[in-house]
């Protein structure tokens, strides 16, 4: 079976002490981490400073927009209404990779902002070059991530998410300079104003995250909102959501209409009636 | 603060009130895509076609059917050794509901399909332009050209023409593109459907396994290697 093994960095069951990337989980961890820098080590596989992790506890509150109303929330309700919150609660995560609202957008995003990043490096930032590669890049893309704030004028949540930065001194950092640089050209071309996911993904960047870690990290500094739906759907377990009652649906697919088979058999009731 | 006091874009916002069905019709006497359920399909068709109608609109002419269901066999039965079964195996040992097993189950085939569709993008593409089949879906191991020539001979009493057959095609490529011939053109019905005929004997693997089974369980299939970053 040696052919067959899979490494992992993750962990081992010990005897008196288990291995958790790297760490022995009660000499090395009990005691020390928080919930947050337990929760960046299970997805980095490293470690942020308690700074640092601070930061993305005042990102996963900022992030907490969590009406019931909203899709993957209200989808959440309605897995739930039967009763079961694990169902629910999975049932709501299910959807996000790459999905088009959600906590990816903060991945796909990252993609954009390391795009344009790496062809502003250099440039000085001055406001001629960012329009020509913003523009460039507009010309290719119809639509751009990161940006767009549906309902609303502004996202809310970025602009306090910034104030939370502002007071971190982290505003200026290289890849928030970018998004800063990018977003008024992108706001004045397209309309669109800048949402939290394009700040996540300057502020993950700015941590020193891959693109591929964008994703994932997002993820998790949302679940909560799907629990918290999740265990009172659960334990609502409402009728109305179990099953919407009929006078709420409207029907808009095809009328009706006989199969063939059903009208062969009416056809040979027919004939054979008047043969008779 | 009551709910009443509370505003927020979606109080302003105007949104539809119904829930739009486009398939089945909601109430007692239920029709898919127009057709009555309980005094027409049930009375003159069977499961294959309610299938195929559910996902095309359609009822499938009978060559098309009878082809379908021969696809449907060869593409259900998979093993233990797959994701989907397999992990529907490991949620009944852990003694998870007969609901969450279903569940596991169900996603476990989704994503097995997805890859499976994923690696068959440029198959789709030929069969949707007629071309000839693409080099790196076809295949001259014995194995997959029995199984293939199997599957001509199954599908010889359907009637139903599948040009990529006389092609050396994969298993796979075979069996895709025989549901493209069926009236399953997109990816997303090719997916539903791979999962849909999978899913029997992936839950029937899980339901098999006794709960809290651990013992006789093979932890260790495959090994895991821990590792430490340096």
């Amino acid at each position: 079976m040696k052919d067959l093994a899979l490494p992992t960095a993750t962990a081992h069951w010990g005897w008196d002490d288990h291995r958790y990337f790297g760490q022995r989980v009660f000499e090395e961890l009990a005691g020390r981490e928080s919930l947050t820098s337990l929760t960046v080590l299970s997805v980095l596989g490293r470690r942020l400073s308690a700074e640092q992790c601070a930061l993305l506890d005042d990102l996963a509150v900022c992030l907490t927009l969590a009406d019931p109303r909203i899709w993957p929330l209200k989808l959440t309700r309605v897995i739930a209404a039967h009763g079961g919150m694990t169902a629910a609660a999975a049932a709501g995560l299910l959807i996000e990779q790459d999905a088009r609202i959600g906590p990816w957008c903060a991945a796909k995003a990252a993609e954009v902002l390391v795009e344009l990043h790496l062809k502003l490096v250099g440039t000085g930032f001055d406001a001629e070059a960012v329009g020509a590669v913003v523009r460039e890049y507009l010309d290719e893309h119809a639509f751009v991530w990161g940006f767009g704030t549906p309902f609303r004028k502004r996202d809310e949540r970025l602009v306090a998410f910034r104030s939370c930065l502002e007071r971190r001194g982290r505003r200026r950092l290289p890849f928030m300079r970018t998004f800063d640089a990018i977003a008024s050209v992108v706001t004045r071309e397209r309309h669109a104003e800048p949402n939290i996911a394009m700040a996540m993904a300057a502020t993950f960047l700015d941590l020193g995250l891959h693109v591929h870690e964008v994703g994932p990290l997002s993820t998790v500094l949302t679940q909560h909102m799907f629990f918290a739906h999740a265990i009172e759907g659960a334990r609502q377990a409402p009728e109305v959501l179990q099953r919407l009652p009929d006078r709420c649906i409207e029907y808009s697919g095809r009328d009706a209409r006989e199969t063939p088979r059903a009208r062969q058999v009416g056809a040979e009731n027919t004939s054979g009636r008047a043969a008779e | 603060m009551s709910a009443t006091e509370l505003s927020g874009p979606l109080e302003v916002e105007k949104f539809p009130e119904k829930l739009a069905a486009r398939v089945v019709t909601p109430g007692p006497a239920p029709r898919v895509h127009g057709y009555d359920v309980e005094s027409d399909l049930a009375q003159h068709y069977g499961v294959g076609d309610s299938v195929l109608l559910s996902l095309t609109g359609e009822l499938p002419a009978a060559p098309a059917r009878a082809a379908f269901e021969v696809a449907w066999l060869f593409l259900g039965a998979v093993s233990v050794a797959h994701a989907g079964a397999h992990a529907s195996v490991l949620a009944r040992l852990c003694g998870a509901t007969v609901s969450a097993t279903v569940g596991v189950a169900a996603i476990g085939l989704a994503e097995e399909a997805r890859a499976l569709l994923v690696e068959h993008e440029e198959l789709l593409h030929s069969l949707r332009a007629s071309a000839p089949l693409p080099e790196r879906y076809q295949s001259f191991a014995p194995e997959e050209r029995e199984a293939v020539a199997r599957l001509r001979l199954a599908l010889q009493r359907t009637g139903l023409s599948v040009p990529t057959l006389q092609q050396s095609p994969t298993r796979d490529a075979a069996l895709l593109s025989v549901l493209f011939e069926c009236g399953l053109r997109r990816t997303r019905q090719l997916e539903a459907v791979v999962t849909l005929a999978r899913l029997p004997c992936a839950l029937a693997e899980g339901f098999a396994e006794r709960p809290t089974n651990f013992g006789n369980y093979p932890i260790n299939l495959p090994p895991f290697v821990y590792e430490e970053s340096p």
